[in-house]
């Protein structure tokens, strides 16, 4: 196995938002950057991801790991090609997100934060995504690609179905989105 | 209500141009900005301070007093903008982001001016995914404008902004924990004083503003403060956004006078409730903040009626002793974020308060013990008695413990925990109580008791 190396875009990215911060506070600050570009890489951040974070901010991996386990956007272990995520924050819980939830629940066999089998759909229950007045509302992303940019809004049974489906076809019903 | 027709921030929305610093700029967009670069700071204060500015990301801090707090002649001066926008509800910044990015430059721009600040930052919810984007080609194209960088407007004042993007965590949107996170770690409020406009980031000086605080500058600096205040009701200034979601016909983002009442909001604005049915809850101000009846909403959705007017109920620790506050204050509600949330008649209030305790359960960053335990205890105790297991007890249990976080805390997420719950047992305790009545908990002691009779 090859050991796993910071992309250079990572590296570009550092260089960029290095000169932003004062020089003995700069390091640190970029942690948390610097682990949101190497989740996209590696689709994960695990003590792998931590300790090569690490030593190229030349910071404590404790405190790495700390920083990492705090927020819940990072991913401890594997999740699947596409996570798709779901809120069922009050405003989307009063609109019926539950019932959606569930339903993703049923069809992919899964419980929160639960992989299909076939490492496809990792499916999780988050909190408001600020995009309550058109609730149930979803984000999904994409292993090792970049973000997308898009919130799938109005959900009910009839469009989940439609969402589950085309993941399933391997692709993100983009079309859906707004 | 004439006024009705003025929109400030909102003038842009659902309008694709107005991203566009050209059309931006043609239609009298960075003027404020351009002018206020050669402007004596002092002077812009003095406008902001006359504008009666109130913070809009929850608390309702006049702006103009908190800027007045950094110490004079601070040689490094932070401003931070909390676009971390996660209070449960809202929707507002988000929407002032996505449409109007550059309304909200223009405003850094001139609050750098006033404040001193060579390096701003932009605190963005790392799950604004669309926006981000957005707000970073904003950046760019007044760069490329020489609006900010090395010489602002060919001045000799030189500002960088750059955008820091959070990574999932709702603390961060509190100002300390969001500094903390910007440091480079976890998120961790800290005790206060002092506050970050005498020691904030990397420990100098620190305006934390809200994004649509911000994007009110250019209107006040072109029209003055006076004409801002002038817009306003007693001592809040301004039009205010705000964010309606549930069961409304038209949920949406609005930006309105400060005298709409809440009736008029969900009846006029939003075009009243779904399906025809009644309203019968409403958050005013994001979950932190208790909610209000169906007849306690003719108060205006103001910061201080909303914290004053006798129409709405003080809530309670239990049937007639009322909540304190500090002080021997009282409370009944707050404008808070502006995120208002309508429930209709057939919601259910005890799911309802469950999914907003659990909401501040998980989010709890576990550094104060009566929050921690508190929050996890309150929302098993909740949690039990929506799912039918409640016993006899329950309601009091649960006000006691929302009454042991409130006030003893670091931070103020254990009162955003504790009011709404006591608001919710103090205004629909019935229904709390019909659950616990019909609890499986309840037969089986009644059963157990007959089985036990003679
Ligand atoms: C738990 C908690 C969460 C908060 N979240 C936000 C937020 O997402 N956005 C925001 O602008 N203010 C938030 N605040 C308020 C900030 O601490 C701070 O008061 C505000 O950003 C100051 O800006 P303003 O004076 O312009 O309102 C939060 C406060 C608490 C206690
Ligand atoms: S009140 Fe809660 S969120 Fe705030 S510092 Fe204490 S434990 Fe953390
Ligand atoms: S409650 Fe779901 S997006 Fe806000």
């Amino acid at each position: 196995m090859t050991a796993k190396q910071l992309s250079p875009e990572i590296e570009a990215r550092i260089q960029q938002l290095w000169p932003r911060f004062p020089p003995q506070n700069a390091a640190k600050a970029l942690c948390i950057p610097v682990l949101y570009l190497a989740q996209q890489q590696f689709g994960m951040v695990d003590d792998e991801v931590v300790d090569l974070v690490a030593k190229r901010l030349d910071l404590p991996a404790a405190h790495v790991r700390g920083t990492a386990t705090f927020y819940t956007m990072f991913n401890k272990k594997a999740v699947g090609r596409f996570h798709l995520q779901i809120c069922t924050n009050i405003g989307c819980q009063i609109t019926g997100a539950y019932g959606v939830f569930d339903r993703c629940k049923k069809r992919l066999a899964v419980d929160n934060h639960g992989t299909t089998e076939d490492g496809n759909v990792t499916l999780s229950e988050v909190e408001c995504l600020a995009a309550c007045g058109f609730g149930p509302v979803a984000q999904i992303a994409e292993r090792g690609k970049p973000d997308i940019p898009l919130y799938f809004e109005n959900l009910d049974l009839e469009r989940i179905d439609q969402i589950l489906d085309a993941l399933a076809e391997g692709r993100v019903p983009t079309e859906l989105g707004s | 209500m004439g006024s009705f027709d003025l929109k400030i921030i909102s003038k842009y929305f659902d309008l694709p141009e107005a991203k566009d610093v050209d059309y931006y700029v043609q239609h009298g967009g960075y003027a404020a900005a351009r002018k206020a670069v050669r402007m004596d700071p002092a002077t812009i204060l003095g406008e902001v301070k006359a504008s009666n500015l109130r913070g809009r990301g929850g608390a309702g801090f006049p702006t103009g007093i908190k800027w007045g707090f950094v110490p004079q002649g601070s040689q490094t001066v932070y401003l931070v903008v909390n676009a971390d926008e996660s209070e449960p509800g809202t929707f507002k910044d988000r929407h002032i982001l996505f449409w109007n990015p550059h309304m909200l430059i223009e405003g850094m721009i001139i609050a750098a001016r006033s404040l001193g600040v060579r390096n701003a930052y932009v605190y963005m919810r790392g799950e604004m995914l669309r926006e981000y984007p957005v707000l970073q080609k904003a950046l760019d194209q007044a760069y490329d404008k020489g609006f900010l960088g090395e010489r602002c407007f060919g001045s000799d004042m030189a500002l960088d902004i750059t955008i820091y993007r959070g990574a999932g965590a709702y603390i961060c949107g509190e100002e300390t924990a969001l500094l903390s996170s910007l440091e480079g770690g976890r998120g961790w409020p800290r005790l206060k004083p002092p506050f970050p406009a005498v020691k904030g980031l990397w420990g100098q000086p620190t305006i934390v503003n809200n994004v649509e605080t911000i994007a009110n500058l250019p209107w006040i600096l072109e029209n003055g403060g006076q004409a801002f205040a002038d817009l306003g009701v007693g001592r809040s200034g301004g039009l205010r956004i705000v964010s309606v979601c549930g069961h409304v016909n038209k949920p949406g983002v609005y930006e309105l006078p400060l005298t709409v009442t809440g009736r008029e909001l969900i009846e006029d604005v939003c075009g009243g409730i779904r399906g025809g049915r009644k309203v019968k809850g409403v958050i005013p101000g994001g979950v932190s903040m208790p909610l209000l009846t169906a007849d306690e909403l003719d108060v205006p959705f103001e910061f201080d009626a909303l914290q004053n007017d006798e129409r709405i109920r003080e809530v309670e620790v239990q049937p007639g002793v009322k909540f304190d506050l500090g002080g021997g204050r009282t409370l009944r509600t707050m404008a808070g974020s502006g995120g208002v949330v309508v429930m209709d008649d057939q919601t259910d209030m005890v799911s309802a308060c469950w999914r907003i305790l659990h909401f501040f359960a998980d989010e709890s960053c576990g550094q104060c013990t009566p929050c921690r335990e508190g929050t996890g205890w309150l929302t098993k105790v909740v949690k039990r008695i929506d799912r039918g297991h409640g016993r006899p007890g329950d309601v009091e249990l649960a006000a006691s413990i929302a009454d042991g976080i409130a006030g003893n805390t670091i931070c103020a997420l254990g009162d955003a925990a504790a009011w709404p719950t006591l608001a919710f047992l103090t205004k629909f305790r019935d229904e709390f109580e019909a659950k616990i009545r019909s609890s499986t908990f309840v037969a089986q002691q009644r059963a157990a008791a007959e089985q036990g009779a003679p």
